[in-house]
């Protein structure tokens, strides 16, 4: 497979930088800088947790959790282990994701099943993202993939559901999806030139 | 199915891995293998791109509601690296201890300069309170929840518990103002006697916050009695009130 460059626009390379010494401002209590980190993150930080769990009000509450974690942790940033927004990325999906895992352990098995049948987390996400030059590019590496590599990595990110539900619903054995998340992404790192 | 644990580094970076051993091994195997933690260090800023792809602005009060919550939350320290980390600090040639000396002393010098000594001691607790949230939801939502009530000359107090999560978490209301150097406590009551469990006051309208107990355990009774600030390690006082578990 040949990479596909990554289009000579602002890919927040330069905010990577930014970001990273803001946060280690922040990890010594400097609120000023925690200001800058918020307006930088804020959006990502909402957007993301809104896909996953497509409520406002709730989605409005864990994305402050979220931040106020940004501030609380920033001391357990270490940019050695990854960039400042893959950090906040990852503290703000697990935390919706385990808002809706938590819910979802409350639903009876039927009324989830029904939900897996009619919950598409791709095509949800796509009529209501903001067009963005981040979101058309993205848009155009997830439709790089295979249709069944597309589809387990977004109903894992976007849907968060798990790979044995992804597997469930997709009704393919559990280790073609474990392969085919990771081949997907793979393909999405080198279409998006993810600095590694 | 493929026994590799290097197959899971795509579900893992996705956060679809809920198994919590699943995740232990792979993590292990992370710590072994440099080229998966590379691997799944780049599948990570992966993910993070497809969300930071469809930011949203929230709206505006939040930015409020966030700076005034920093006001009162108290920082972390930084994680003193684990040995796995020598290597990769051996490597860039730069002294790992000065570095998380100076930060730690920095970090502790600006937590005691704005908040106080007497101030962080509250702080912790509403730390606590804060992390204890997402379990205060998830012993709700436990398909075993039960509840207990209970009500007593104007204080009304009520125990959810979870026997598959081995949690509970207490409510109440209507219990008095307590003067400075008072405190309220709760007790997990079992055949070890009171053992002494979380302190609490309560707001002005005389409700206390949802306090997630400890280990559920053998307990068979919750009790609340009034105590010293600080709290003690076995009841002093008479309780105000003992609410029974049902049994398992």
């Amino acid at each position: 497979m040949r990479p596909r460059r990554a289009l000579p626009v602002d890919d927040g390379r330069h905010d990577r930088h930014e970001l990273e010494k803001l946060l280690r401002q922040v990890a010594l209590g400097d609120r000023v800088a925690f200001e800058r980190v918020y307006d930088m993150v804020a959006a990502p930080v909402y957007g993301v947790v809104l896909r996953v769990l497509r409520d406002p009000a709730q989605s409005e509450e864990v994305a402050q959790e979220v931040l106020v974690e940004v501030w609380r942790a920033a001391a357990r940033f270490d940019a050695s282990r990854g960039s400042g927004m893959s950090w906040v990325m990852t503290i703000a999906h697990h935390r919706a994701v385990d808002r809706v895992r938590a819910a979802q352990a409350s639903t009876v098995r039927e009324d989830r099943a029904a939900r897996l049948e009619v919950h598409r987390p791709y095509d949800d996400v796509a009529e209501s993202v903001e067009a963005t030059l981040e979101w058309e590019r993205l848009r155009r590496c997830l439709s790089g993939l295979t249709e069944l590599q597309r589809q387990s990595v977004t109903y894992a990110y976007y849907g968060g559901y798990t790979y044995r539900e992804v597997a469930e619903l997709l009704k393919v054995p559990l280790a073609t999806v474990k392969t085919r998340m990771r081949d997907g992404l793979i393909r999405m790192r080198d279409c998006l030139g993810v600095e590694r | 199915m493929s026994r590799d644990p290097h197959t899971l580094a795509g579900a893992y970076a996705l956060h679809a891995v809920d198994d919590p051993a699943e995740r232990a091994s792979f993590e292990e195997h992370l710590d072994r293998c440099a080229e998966c933690a590379e691997e799944t260090r780049g599948l990570r800023e992966t993910a993070a791109r497809l969300g930071s792809a469809v930011a949203q602005e929230p709206p505006a009060a939040l930015r409020d509601r966030v700076l005034a919550e920093i006001g009162v939350v108290r920082q972390l320290p930084p994680a003193v690296s684990p040995v796995a980390d020598l290597d990769r600090h051996r490597a860039s040639r730069r002294p790992l201890w000065p570095r998380v000396v100076s930060g730690l002393a920095a970090a502790a010098l600006a937590a005691a300069v704005t908040l106080g000594v007497v101030a962080l001691r509250t702080q912790d607790l509403l730390d606590r309170e804060r992390q204890a949230n997402s379990r205060v939801a998830a012993v709700l939502a436990a398909p075993d929840a039960t509840t207990v009530s209970s009500a007593d000359g104007g204080v009304s107090a009520r125990v959810v518990m979870s026997r598959s999560q081995g949690t509970m978490v207490f409510f109440s209301a209507g219990l008095a103002p307590l003067p400075d150097g008072k405190t309220y406590q709760l007790w997990r009551i079992g055949p070890a006697g009171p053992l002494p469990d979380r302190l609490t006051r309560p707001d002005p309208s005389g409700r206390t916050p949802p306090l997630v107990l400890g280990k559920l355990g053998d307990t068979t009774q919750v009790g609340i009695t009034v105590e010293p600030a600080g709290g003690s390690a076995k009841p002093t006082t008479s309780p105000l009130m003992v609410m029974p578990l049902p049994p398992a």
